[in-house]
């Protein structure tokens, strides 16, 4: 037996613990807590494992995946199987998925400590959280995937929704939760229908029977619908424009929760299911210009949403949507410069492409890394003075100085700063952006202007998190503060700060050869090719854009430090009545919520109204306005409302009659006796 | 074989109706006891029936002449089963033993309500096992008065008028749907033998002209039909569900219904009577199910009390079946009846919880009702689940059937060129999800309400957990693994649905 043979145990055991947590966690230490960090141990353990037995194995020379699949569904003359599926891509994402989890569930000891018995169901449902994630992962086709992709959209829900009774702002939080479930929903049921057309294309929802057949059915018409079908589940997901409003209302959960699912895990699905489906995804390059142009407007129209906001988890929030709009346009543009090179027979552009690819995934890890971090802190203030208002905190970093350090380093990171894990796959995404202008291809100069706003976002995201950073951490102490966290809480802080500084270096070294295995396994006749490590890095510092987008980062500190730390200019001025308008339209979030809700309210409520009176009116007032003419008496119906017994009792007497009479005429008709 | 087993499926629970039908006055808080065992039995047999390999089914036929007048007409009692019924079997057996667990504090005339629960289930499993047309109709309408006294006894304070509708509707609707049974049998009569209302003696000399074989259908749909029910002949469903009591509603939306699908498949989806029919109906059948599947979703939005949200919910769920069924193709014979299936356990835990709600916190008006979780876990814990099995959650039951209906309707809408219309499909997915986090949202969470009395409400008792507990089991088992349904199901629709994709 091999190592990876045991893959299936790595969604499993977190399984496990969530019926143990479940049932019995409120008798066991911590309310199920210490099962839950145990369970998510031990994932990460049996992650490693199965990755380092996958990678020294003759599968990963071959670049062929490992595969085991059970039949699971016979849907007509087909049969979906239940199975893993284990390459370079799902092994990255169990690794960090089950790392991050382990660290979020110990911060999650000290962060939930005062929620009393509230802990078993807080433990149960993070634990089956961590369970959809890694059978994400591991799934070996798309409807597996879907299982565990909503089996995690339930735990967002019921973890956003974790104060939605028993609360003084239960309504609040129910609502968010409900609208997080509602649009991901959206996203997820054109995911479904997306899923119809590759099941009727390809007669399968295998991976690997997929993406083995795909020459086949190339040409076929359906394939660009399922393509943007499937987007608009990566939509959903992980919030892209339009569909990006529940996120900064999904800050109602506890900030654990904001951490693990909505920034490092959950939201990352969305940019998995872009990842994995490569091999479909550049068989349209139209296609991907949208899903590239789609990220890249998120970025800089998340970010600016994150510039004046005054909660400190909704800046980070926003962030995240800016981030996740990053990945989506690394790979959006990697797609595209693969599919032209397929098509052309050009190396360089798929060389390029694949970059593109491994910057979205090198800066997926990076962004969960730091923004775990931003988050746990962000929980570690919140923790400390009680409030998510950044007007209230200020001067904390005498007081709780490894939030303060810890945060820092995470800003640093975000901001892209060289060395900062964030600096290297920042670079990679803008410069995949910018290749399909620079190679002159088609739809060039779409690229070239997501290419600049990308320069733009680098430089908001620099401002608003030393923004958020000056406001929390310098100046006046402008509120009540318990002082620093206790260990469980830092000591995550101080681990994941580490990766934040150095999970970017890994591109020094084999990890690009290492995440593009998973491209040469499923698109094994696209001539993958990807460049040294070194190379690399040489490329990013000599290539002017690197050096602008730092300028532009180093400025946006400054503003924000003068603005926020030295006060030379009152950021004060903004929350006078004179708004400008600008800010105005950016505080009302675009007016997005308020048109969502108009939507919803009219396409849902007000038809609903219709359907009722048609239903009450029309319907039931034909029948009744029938039965009394066929009973006559002017009340029919209404009367028998009276309940005497012998009418319904005439009414049964009747049919019996009726039927008595269809006898008789059978006989009759048959020959009589 | 020689033990019978289908007749005795039919006759234990004849026996202990009446038994429990006269056990009144002080014996009849001892019903229960008489109507648990009686029902314990029968959901013995059927579970036994469940453990018979798919192909050793046919051996069971049970085939009895009832009365005969000789080379005039022949009235059998045959009694089969196969892929199609034997799940419909199992459930009945299953709800009916629940409920009389479920309502083993009813007090009210108890030896009554059992002997009608039981009643019921004569008249259900007769429908779901008879292959003979009159035998089937004969026990259609035997379902229909232990309803009717359950509703008009048992139920809410407009129980009369609900009953009386209850009647009306599906009396009108069976009478029409016998004289198409009758035009059937007697079109396949042609005066040299005798009338026989057997199935397999119909189907094997049916002669039906192709504009009656569609009138027929038609006939026959659509009696099933307000059975199902299917808009706009389904105003009965809401207010008989309002009114009747919990375990009426359990068993009128769990396996009542499923008398309308069945029906469907096995009589009006008879490729030997009515094949040159299909085309002409089967753009009918898609289309009312599309239209019942947005229009009931609709509705529930529209509510405000919780079971007759519940109620339409039911249509909604219903006009799904009727989409698989009106494909015609293998898939959507096989969702259709695993979802009559699925509809089966989870309406019977939706029922439930808001029988729950009515009777534990004194209303079911979500209006009057908020923060329920907080106050009472247990409770919301079944809901939740309830609710999220029924808008189609992977991993539970609702999803697998909703993605093989669907994806049946996805095939049938890209052979007929009119792929948008999966729209409607998606968009009944979107409000399913709608209507059930809202009435999540206003009767379990946000702040405690202080409109009704609190002191006065109690969570959930000992008995109604258990019995939850083993439907939202099964609804688990189902969701995780299919196959163990699936594989009663296959080795029918892999029959019917192939058969009926070559006529099309």
């Amino acid at each position: 037996m091999e190592l990876y043979e045991f893959a299936w145990l790595v969604p499993l055991i977190p399984c496990i613990c969530f019926v143990l947590a479940g049932f019995i966690g409120h008798k066991t230490p911590q309310c199920g807590g210490l099962i839950a960090i145990a369970g998510a141990a031990a994932a990460f353990v049996m992650a490693a494992l199965v990755s380092y037995g996958y990678y020294t194995s003759d599968l990963y020379k071959a670049a062929e995946p490992f595969v085991q699949n059970m039949d699971w569904l016979v849907v007509g003359k087909i049969t979906i199987q239940f199975g893993i599926y284990i390459d370079t891509l799902s092994c990255i994402m169990m690794l960090f998925a089950s790392f991050i989890s382990t660290l979020i569930f110990i911060y999650s000891l000290g962060y939930m400590h005062d929620q009393e018995g509230r802990r078993r169901r807080y433990f149960a449902e993070v634990s089956l959280f961590l369970t959809g994630m890694l059978g994400l992962a591991v799934s070996s086709n798309y409807l597996e995937m879907f299982v565990f992709w909503e089996i995690m959209g339930l735990c967002s829900y019921l973890l956003i929704g974790f104060w939605s009774f028993n609360h003084e702002e239960a309504v609040e939080k129910s609502s968010a939760a409900k609208k997080a479930f509602l649009v991901t929903r959206l996203g997820d049921v054109c995911l479904m229908c997306g899923l119809f057309i590759l099941l009727y294309i390809f007669g399968s929802l295998d991976y690997q029977n997929i993406f083995g057949s795909i020459e086949a059915h190339k040409d076929d018409v359906l394939l660009p619908f399922a393509i943007l079908l499937m987007f608009g589940g990566v939509i959903g997901k992980s919030a892209q424009f339009p569909l990006h409003d529940w996120l900064p209302d999904a800050m109602a959960g506890p900030t654990t929760v904001s951490a693990l699912i909505h920034a490092a895990t959950m939201v990352k699905a969305g940019i998995y299911l872009v990842a994995r489906s490569y091999p479909i995804f550049t068989q349209c390059e139209e296609a991907m210009v949208f899903v590239a142009a789609i990220g890249g407007f998120t970025a800089i129209y998340a970010a600016s949403m994150a510039l004046n906001n005054m909660n400190i988890k909704r800046v980070l929030a926003y962030s995240t949507l800016s981030q996740l709009g990053y990945m989506v346009l690394a790979l959006g543009a990697g797609a595209y410069l693969i599919s032209l090179g397929t098509k052309n027979g050009d190396a360089n552009l798929i060389k390029l492409g694949t970059a593109g690819y491994i910057a979205g995934i090198l800066h997926m890890i990076n962004h969960a890394f730091f923004k775990a971090l931003l988050f746990l802190g962000s929980g570690s203030v919140i923790h400390a003075v009680g409030t998510e208002d950044m007007r209230m905190m200020g001067g904390l970093r005498k007081k709780m100085p490894i939030t303060a350090y810890t945060m820092l380093i995470g800003c640093f990171s975000i901001a892209g700063i060289p060395i900062f894990s964030g600096f290297w796959s920042k670079d990679l995404v803008l410069e995949a952006a910018f290749a399909p202008f620079h190679e002159g291809l088609g739809f060039g100069s779409v690229f070239c202007v997501l290419f600049v706003l990308g320069m733009i976002t680098a430089f908001m995201t620099a401002f608003y998190m030393f923004r958020m950073w000056f406001m929390t951490f310098t100046g006046e102490p402008r509120g009540h503060c318990h002082g620093e966290s206790p260990k469980t809480m830092t000591f995550p802080l101080l681990i994941l700060s580490v990766f934040a500084i150095l999970s970017g270096l890994v591109i020094m070294g084999n990890f690009g050869y290492y995440v593009a295995r998973s491209l040469k396994t499923s698109m094994p006749t696209a001539g993958i090719f990807v460049e040294k490590g070194m190379d690399v890095v040489k490329e990013i510092f000599t290539t002017p854009a690197t050096y602008v987008a730092l300028v532009l980062a180093i400025v946006g500190i400054a503003i924000a430090f003068f603005m926020y730390s030295k006060k030379a200019y009152d950021p004060e001025k903004f929350d006078q009545d004179k708004k400008p308008l600008y800010y105005r339209i950016v505080a009302k979030r675009y007016y997005f919520p308020e048109m969502y809700n108009q939507i919803s309210w009219k396409l849902g409520y007000g038809v609903a109204k219709g359907v009722e009176a048609i239903d009450k009116q029309l319907i039931d007032g034909t029948v009744n306005g029938l039965s009394n003419a066929v009973v006559g008496g002017g009340d029919g119906l209404a009367r028998v409302e009276t309940g005497y017994v012998r009418d319904y009792a005439a009414y049964v007497a009747l049919g019996v009659l009726i039927l008595m009479g269809i006898f008789a005429v059978i006989f009759i008709y048959g020959g009589g006796f | 074989m020689d033990f019978p087993i289908l007749s005795i499926l039919v006759i234990v629970p004849l026996v202990g109706a009446l038994l429990t039908l006269f056990m009144g006055g002080a014996r009849a808080p001892k019903a229960k006891f008489i109507a648990a065992a009686f029902s314990a039995v029968t959901l013995v047999l059927a579970v036994y029936l469940l453990t018979i390999k798919p192909e050793d089914l046919a051996d069971l036929t049970e085939n009895y002449v009832w009365f005969k007048v000789s080379g005039v007409v022949k009235m059998n009692i045959i009694f089969q089963i196969d892929g199609l019924s034997i799940l419909m079997v199992f459930l009945t057996a299953l709800l009916v033993f629940l409920v009389v667990l479920f309502s083993w504090h009813e007090e009210n005339n108890a030896n009554y309500y059992h002997s009608l629960l039981l009643a019921m289930e004569v008249g259900l499993m007769g429908v779901y096992m008879a292959a003979d047309y009159f035998l089937f109709y004969i026990m259609w309408e035997v379902t229909l008065i232990p309803m009717f006294f359950l509703i008009s006894w048992y139920g809410g304070p407009r129980r009369h008028y609900s009953a009386i509708k209850f009647f009306i509707y599906t009396h009108v609707a069976s009478v029409i749907m016998m004289i198409g049974i009758f035009i059937v049998v007697f079109s396949a009569h042609d005066g040299s033998h005798a009338v026989s209302f057997a199935f397999a003696d119909v189907a094997a000399n049916s002669a039906l002209s192709e504009f009656m074989q569609i009138f027929v259908f038609g006939l026959l749909f659509f009696g099933f039909a307000v059975k199902m029910p299917v808009p706009p002949f389904h105003t009965w469903l809401p207010d008989a569900h309002v009114e009747a009591p919990t375990g009426g509603s359990v068993l009128l939306a769990g396996v009542m219904l499923k008398m309308g699908s069945y029906g469907i498949i096995r009589i009006c989806l008879n490729q030997d009577i009515f094949s040159l029919a299909f085309g002409f109906w089967q753009p009918v059948m898609i289309g009312l199910g599309l239209f019942a599947m947005v229009y009931g979703a609709y509705a529930c939005i529209a509510q405000n009390d919780l079971k007759k949200m519940v109620a339409y919910s039911s249509i909604s769920h219903m006009g799904m079946v009727l989409v698989g069924m009106g494909c015609m193709s293998e898939i959507g014979i096989q969702f259709a009846i695993f979802q009559m299936f699925a509809h089966g356990i989870i309406s019977g835990v939706l029922f439930m919880v808001c029988g729950i709600a009515g009777h534990n916190f004194g209303t079911r008006d979500m209006r009057l009702l908020g923060g329920m979780a907080g106050k009472f876990p247990v409770y919301a814990t079944f809901m939740m689940f309830g609710f999220m099995a029924s808008l189609g959650l992977p991993g539970l039951m609702g999803f697998i059937a909703e993605f093989g209906l669907l994806y049946g309707l996805w095939t049938y809408l890209a052979a007929h060129s009119l792929e948008w219309l999966i729209v409607f499909g998606l968009l009944d997915m979107m409000l399913t999800a709608g209507y059930y986090l809202w009435a999540m949202q206003k009767t379990l969470f946000g702040k405690l309400t202080d409109k009704i009395d609190l002191e006065h409400c109690h969570d959930i008792a000992k008995n109604e957990i258990a019995v939850l507990a083993v439907l939202c089991g099964l609804i688990a088992l189902f969701g995780i693994m299919p196959s163990v349904a699936m594989d009663f199901i296959t080795p029918y629709s892999s029959v019917l649905g192939p058969a009926l994709e070559a006529l099309l």
